[in-house]
This record gives structure tokens, sequence and C-alpha cells, in this order.
């Protein structure tokens, strides 16, 4: 079995589970910590005619923007686990990427979102880093 | 346009600034099992990512790209770079924590092997 690292190698030659994450701890939906945020305000994680998808909504005036709902990838903690607990995915909104990458600790959704602009309007890449709740 | 406010148009921009970012950093679990050091360094227009993984082996090198805090730009605080190897593909996502480096690996087999795909994370210092 290749490998780029001892992490990637199930322990004591044991057979991998199967290839298939179960998104379903993190199913549901998460509201932004931060009242006052500028990013990211809520979070939708579903599963869809047994796909897992994630629909997000952005701060806006004067409501949310409702950013649609994209395929999400679930992943466990290791090769040998199927129980999810982070999850990817991308938005591509014409004029910005934004990749949006998340896990979850002990109750909390930690989310990384990597912002790309494609427009031509100057505005930097930018990063940002959100927590949420149920 | 905008998804959300913070996306908003500022008055001035400033290209990222990537040198918080480079340099040889290693990794403060000296029992880790993902990734060993990692080494970020400018070449051109480019920031190039160079991974070893435990037990030595040489990811290579691909490219990475920085991000700032706020669309105004300025000092890198993060980036992002993929590794596609023939088995696995593998995001790698970082951001910067008061000189801790915070290294995600998000990573996926396309080998039928069955392997589950999986989040690990690491924490690195400069060397």
């Amino acid at each position: 079995m290749r490998y780029v690292r001892a992490e990637d190698r199930p322990p004591n030659g044991d057979a991998p589970p199967g290839g298939h994450v179960d998104p379903s701890p993190m199913l549901g939906t998460w509201f932004a910590t931060d009242k006052q945020s500028a990013g990211v305000v809520k979070l939708e994680l579903a599963e869809r005619d047994g796909a897992f998808v994630v629909r997000a909504f952005g701060a806006g005036s004067p409501e949310p923007v409702d950013w649609g709902e994209v395929p999400a990838i679930a992943y466990a903690k290791s090769v040998m686990s199927e129980e999810g607990m982070a999850v990817s995915a991308t938005y591509d909104f014409g004029f910005l990427e934004s990749l949006l990458a998340a896990y979850s600790k002990g109750g909390i959704l930690v989310l990384d979102t990597f912002n790309t602009f494609k427009d031509g309007s100057g505005r930097s890449a930018y990063f940002s880093r959100e927590f949420f709740h149920r | 346009m905008i998804s959300r406010l913070s996306d908003r148009l500022p008055d001035r921009t400033t290209p990222i600034d990537p040198s918080p970012l480079l340099g040889e950093w290693l990794n403060y679990d000296v029992a880790t099992r993902n990734i060993s050091r990692l080494t970020l360094a400018q070449r051109g227009d480019d920031i190039v990512l160079h991974i070893n993984g435990v037990p030595d082996v040489d990811w290579g090198e691909t490219i990475a790209l920085p991000f700032a805090l706020t669309v105004d730009g300025g000092e890198a605080v993060a980036f992002k770079a993929a590794y596609g190897f023939d088995f696995v593909n593998i995001a790698v996502l970082a951001y910067l924590n008061k000189r801790l480096l915070v290294v995600d690996a998000y990573s996926t087999f396309h080998d039928g092997s069955g392997r589950s795909s999986y989040f690990v994370r690491d924490h690195f210092y400069l060397r």
C-alpha cells in the first residue's frame, strides 16, 4: 500500500474500512459565534440523495447572502476511521473562488476560508478563520 | 461584487508580502507520523513549497498561494497548496498564529485501497 507519510498506513497491516466517511456527526445548521461577523454567518451541512453537501451564507445587508449548495468532502481523523470530523468544499462565484475547510471539535466547528479574486478588481487574496456552534 | 461584507473593495490595496511565510519550518512534534518539515521559498513570482513526510519521504515541490488577512493585502498570514500523487490527493492549508505555523492536511485516496479520507494537523516553528 503506497504512502507519503506513516499516517497513510493502516496500523498492524489491518484492512482499511472501505473508504466511506460518515458525515453525520457534522450534519446540521451551524451559526457563527461572532454575531458581528463580516464573513460566513451560517453553514448548513446535509446529506442529499446520499451525497454530502454544504450551503453557506455570507454576511450581507439587509439579509445574509445565500451561496447555494455545493458538494462537500468528509474527512475522518485517520485512514481507519469512518467518523467524519472535517469537511472541505469549494465555491466558484465567477469573480471569486472560496475554499472552505473546517473541522469539528468539542461541539465547535472551526472554519478556514481561502479566498481568491478572479475579477481584476485588485482585491487581495485573503484568509479567514471563524467559529460556529449548532 | 461580493459574497460577504469582508469582500468589499477597499480604498487602497497592497500586494501580498509572503516574507512571514518563507523559510524552513520544523514540526514541534518529533514523534509526528505526518510532515516532519517544510520549506517555503520565493522563486521569481512564485512561492514554492517543499514537504518531507515521515519517515523521510520527499514529496517534492509544488506552488503555494499566499493569503493576507483582508482584501487590503499586506503581510501573508496563510497559504494553500496541493499535492497530487497517483494514489492520494492532499490539500495543504496553513496559517500563521504568532509565529507558529499551523498546517492542516486534507487527504483523499483514489487508489481503491479503502482508506478513509482524513484530516491531520501539525504545528511548526521557523528554524
